[in-house]
């Protein structure tokens, strides 16, 4: 489990940047179906009150950094801390309204932290607009045919706007490519907007982007979030979701990426290939050994795959014996 | 014993001690689905039925109802006993048929269902669907609910 490093103490560390976004702003993360092409922007935050911090974190607040998180192996996030979330910097008052809090730009024209406290008041009552017109940093128009939806990279609200309502807001939007979008920010932001929608209690939810020194393009996103009315009970977890996308090498400095070599099948490869067998019906996939592998031979609902990568990016999770 | 179970679009169930959601209209649902049986469940579940009227169905607050659920009576299975109870062939056994409530979205999960109903995975049993239907939901759009038998 990766340590935690407070606010106060992280300066000076090589990974300063994950603080420089820290003010305590609220947006709102990716909704589904968004597109990257350039469009005219839309309207603004729905609801909610808009204001910033300057950018910093409060001292208490403890923020991770790189070198304490472990590289991508195949899940678009870990968890942090033991899934326990850190807002003990929250007071009282704070917590029985909604609000929502967005960090200034950095010297760089980066976003920072986004800090809210999600009420059924800031949620949206209209359609999400267009965003094209905002590019954050590091952004780049490039497409791979294995990617969901062509584009490699989505301009990714911290804070979704199914929570928000924040929309073309350049505070509140980052470059994240669309697995870390869909499969990795989207199902924790549609936990808590469908608990807060059916209990109309408030959730405390910070989304951090974590770079690494002046690169243009986050590594990751710490997501947090914590339920108010309950203590935790409904909605706790504290993650962090890595802005990768399985198949293309990035650079973090520029957002430049191209295919990686390494996935690619070589002469002779597929002869060797091993089958991974999917059930199209429940989204499982098998691997040789497993127990329902040989099962999987005869199903109507199979599906075969050349590789784990190629299952997992299809929307499919391994089986777990 | 007639289980029930809510999942997501991957059969996750739970994410950190926690489920995933839970739904009003659903768990009206479920009531009439266990109308004049008995509805078992552990204390996390019961919760969620403090405060809705059950008049024609009795519910059981107990931590090892699986174990003491006799024939004809649901389960509604939740935080506990779901895997020793669907990957255990005694108890597995004792499960006639299954109510499934999708939720039809995607959620963080670390606990999932563990039986493939479709195809026999993880089993060497066959479960048949009897009927599906979907409905909306007080905080969810579309709430599929199926019911499979053991053949």
């Amino acid at each position: 489990m990766m340590k935690k490093m407070c606010a106060a103490a992280r300066a000076g560390r090589r990974l300063l940047p994950l603080l420089l976004c820290c003010g305590m702003l609220l947006t709102t993360a990716c909704a589904d179906g968004r597109t990257p092409d350039g469009s005219a922007p839309g309207q603004g935050g729905a609801a909610g009150t808009v204001s910033d911090n300057g950018g910093q974190a409060p001292d208490n607040q403890e923020i991770i950094t790189l070198e304490e998180v472990p590289g991508y192996s195949g899940e678009p996030y870990i968890e942090i801390n033991g899934n326990e979330p850190d807002f003990q910097e929250a007071g009282q008052a704070e917590r029985k309204k909604s609000f929502e809090r967005y960090s200034v730009l950095d010297r760089l024209g980066r976003c920072g932290e986004a800090y809210a406290n999600v009420g059924t008041d800031l949620m949206p009552v209209e359609k999400r607009g267009r965003i094209g017109k905002v590019k954050p940093t590091g952004w780049q128009t490039v497409k791979y045919d294995f990617v969901d939806g062509k584009y490699l990279y989505n301009r990714c609200h911290l804070i979704g706007y199914q929570l928000s309502g924040e929309n073309a807001n350049e505070r509140n939007l980052i470059t994240g490519t669309r697995y870390m979008n869909v499969e990795g920010m989207l199902p924790f932001e549609n936990m808590v907007a469908d608990y807060v929608k059916e209990t109309e209690n408030h959730v405390l939810y910070r989304i951090t982007p974590i770079y690494e020194d002046d690169n243009l393009l986050a590594e990751g996103v710490q997501m947090e979030a914590l339920s108010v009315e309950d203590n935790g009970e409904g909605i706790s977890y504290n993650v962090y979701v890595y802005n990768v996308q399985p198949g293309v090498t990035i650079d973090y400095k520029t957002g430049e990426s191209s295919l990686n070599e390494e996935r690619m099948p070589g002469p002779g490869e597929d002869d060797a290939k091993v089958e991974i067998r999917g059930n199209s019906r429940s989204k499982i996939y098998h691997c040789p050994g497993q127990a329902a592998y040989e099962e999987m031979a005869d199903s109507k609902h199979l599906v075969i795959f050349g590789s784990e990568q190629e299952a997992s990016e299809a929307g499919y999770r391994k089986a777990k014996r | 014993m007639i289980a029930i179970v809510c999942v997501d679009e991957r059969n996750g169930m739970m994410f950190h001690s926690r489920r995933q959601s839970q739904d009003r209209v659903m768990r009206e649902d479920m009531l009439r689905e266990c109308r004049g049986r008995r509805l078992y469940m552990d204390t996390y579940s019961g919760d969620l039925f403090k405060n809705m009227s059950h008049e024609e169905t009795e519910i059981v607050i107990v931590d090892d109802f699986a174990r003491r659920a006799g024939d004809g009576d649901y389960c509604f299975f939740e935080k506990m006993e779901v895997e020793r109870t669907f990957l255990t062939d005694r108890d597995e056994s004792r499960i006639e048929a299954i109510i499934m409530y999708h939720w039809n979205r995607r959620y963080p999960a670390d606990t999932y269902f563990p039986i493939s109903l479709s195809d026999g995975c993880l089993s060497d049993r066959e479960w048949k669907l009897l009927r599906m239907e979907e409905f909306r939901g007080s905080s969810h759009e579309r709430i599929t609910k199926e019911v499979y038998q053991r053949i």
